[in-house]
């Protein structure tokens, strides 16, 4: 972006302020008038925070929830990025591998809950397959892009000096295709975040899901949504983090679409 | 020409069958509350078919689906144009629009289920939150990108305000919404099963369940099976409706 466009986006923290007011206003003002008490408003929510906050099942909630998608995305991490390089260098596994990856990637990831539930019974294992099953996919499914958008002359280069397949793989069709592996990153993480509250839903294990499960069922909706905004909070700061590197760490990559 | 064929068709055909094999031999040497093999699952499937419960559920499910994408697409685009019209209007409220967009609106499925209770309208609801955001938030994003310029030659020419969104704004912003319908196709799918699961039990999703509940498993990879046919081929239907609105964007 030039500093031209930049700069009309400066006063915007203003509209954007009003606006929030605007929608905190209306929120409270709809559910006072129309909805039952139990209902969460942002002043109801605001005095619930610190309570939910320094409550103990909550943040061992948190770090449950947390700590399973942080695995799931390691395992599901090694899982796509050898799927997606089979397939984006090699054109018989393409052949033979892309449709189950596309299939796998297509199909709404809830689906397996049940037979991984029958599986792996009603525990954290459940939750963990489902996480890798959610993002493992989509990491694939990028990183093969990635590694087919590798530059020929790059490889060529290579080739002609003598390298090995080995180092051409690590050192050339790896860092090329880094902004595709963040692009499906930030996708796995949206993803696996998802998972893990739907298996929380259906498996009734401890976890940020179960919390919000629980919770809204007694009727306690305010400490519910408290566990909903944080959970909104780590989708925008993932997002937020994987543009930043993004930008300050692959400054060379633009967007086909050229916003960036 | 047909050696073309062969070569572009054969690791395809023979993963196929490769798989559908590793599918039956593991069917057969698991027990069968964990694996069923192919056939068997193809046996159940036709059971299903035969007795017409398979396109019953499946109607119902599609019939919530196009409900909540249809009503995503007709708030969203609309909300999504007028953003790209008034930057002022884009500006206060993108930020929230990337929020709720990153937002896992699972985690809201419980709230609904304790106001709205059971019935077509809360699976609905959840339908159309899946939806609507990827349609807005990408709407946003390409109307970002809508120069002003664009807008105030139209103006010199003395364009009608009617004149100006028909040959301005909507072929500009189009596009960018229909990249967010195939993303809103994929989550409103997942939004569809998900509805189907927590909220009332309906449509593929209560095939799915009845079957697991009974450790019916054949019935269960029967009914994912069919999920996954779908899911393809809705996915497939995004892309070319993207593609064909893209052309100029490319």
């Amino acid at each position: 972006m030039t500093d031209a466009a930049l700069a009309p986006d400066r006063p915007t923290m203003l509209p954007r302020l009003y606006a929030g007011a605007a929608i905190v206003v209306l929120w409270e003002l709809v559910v006072r008038g129309f909805a039952p008490s139990y209902v969460a408003t942002p002043f109801g929510i605001a005095m619930a925070l610190p309570r939910v906050l320094a409550d103990a099942t909550f943040l061992k909630a948190t770090a449950i929830t947390l700590g399973a998608v942080a695995e799931g995305l390691v395992i599901a991490l090694a899982i796509g990025t050898v799927l997606g390089l089979l397939i984006g260098r090699s054109l018989v596994a393409d052949r033979a591998l892309r449709h189950y990856v596309n299939a796998c990637y297509a199909v709404p990831m809830i689906v397996v809950l049940p037979l991984v539930s029958l599986w792996f019974g009603y525990t954290g294992a459940a939750r963990l397959a489902t996480i890798v099953f959610a993002a493992s996919f989509s990491i694939a499914v990028n990183v093969a892009d990635g590694a087919r958008a590798v530059p020929r002359d790059y490889l060529e280069v290579a080739h002609s000096f003598r390298s090995s397949e080995g180092r051409a793989l690590f050192e050339i069709v790896l860092p090329a295709s880094m902004p595709y592996f963040l692009a499906g990153l930030r996708l796995a993480a949206g993803r696996a975040l998802i998972a893990a509250v739907v298996a929380e839903f259906f498996t009734a294990i401890p976890g940020l899901g179960y919390f919000i499960l629980y919770n809204s069922r007694v009727f306690r909706h305010n400490d519910a949504f408290v566990a909903v905004l944080l959970l909104g909070g780590f989708g925008v700061g993932f997002d937020a983090l994987v543009n930043y590197a993004t930008r300050r760490y692959l400054p060379w990559y633009r967007r086909a679409d050229g916003d960036n | 020409m047909r050696r073309d064929l062969v070569v572009r068709y054969a690791p395809f055909t023979l993963s196929l069958i490769v798989g559908a094999a590793l599918w039956e031999i593991g069917g057969r040497y698991t027990s069968a509350a964990f694996l069923v093999p192919l056939s068997e699952t193809l046996v159940r499937l036709e059971q299903l078919v035969q007795s017409g419960e398979l396109v019953r559920q499946t109607l119902s499910s599609l019939a919530l689906f196009f409900v909540g994408l249809g009503l995503a697409a007709l708030v969203g685009a609309p909300a999504g144009l007028a953003l790209a019209r008034w930057p002022a209007l884009r500006r206060a409220l993108d930020l929230y629009i990337m929020i709720l967009y990153a937002t896992p609106m699972v985690a809201l499925i419980p709230f609904i289920l304790s106001l709205m209770g059971f019935g077509f309208a809360p699976k609905v609801l959840v339908v159309f939150l899946f939806a609507v955001f990827p349609i807005l938030y990408n709407t946003v994003e390409g109307a970002r990108s809508l120069k002003p310029e664009l807008i105030e030659v139209a103006r010199s020419f003395r364009s009608s305000e009617w004149a100006l969104w028909r040959d301005v704004v909507m072929p500009y912003t189009l596009p960018f919404a229909m990249t967010g319908l195939r993303q809103a196709i994929g989550r409103a799918l997942v939004g569809m099963i998900a509805a189907e699961f927590f909220l009332s039990s309906t449509g593929l999703g209560q095939l799915i369940m009845t079957a697991s509940q009974n450790f019916d498993t054949g019935g269960l990879f029967a009914a994912i099976l069919v999920i996954v046919v779908l899911g393809v081929g809705l996915m497939r239907l995004g892309r070319a409706i993207e593609l064909h609105y893209a052309r100029w964007r490319v």
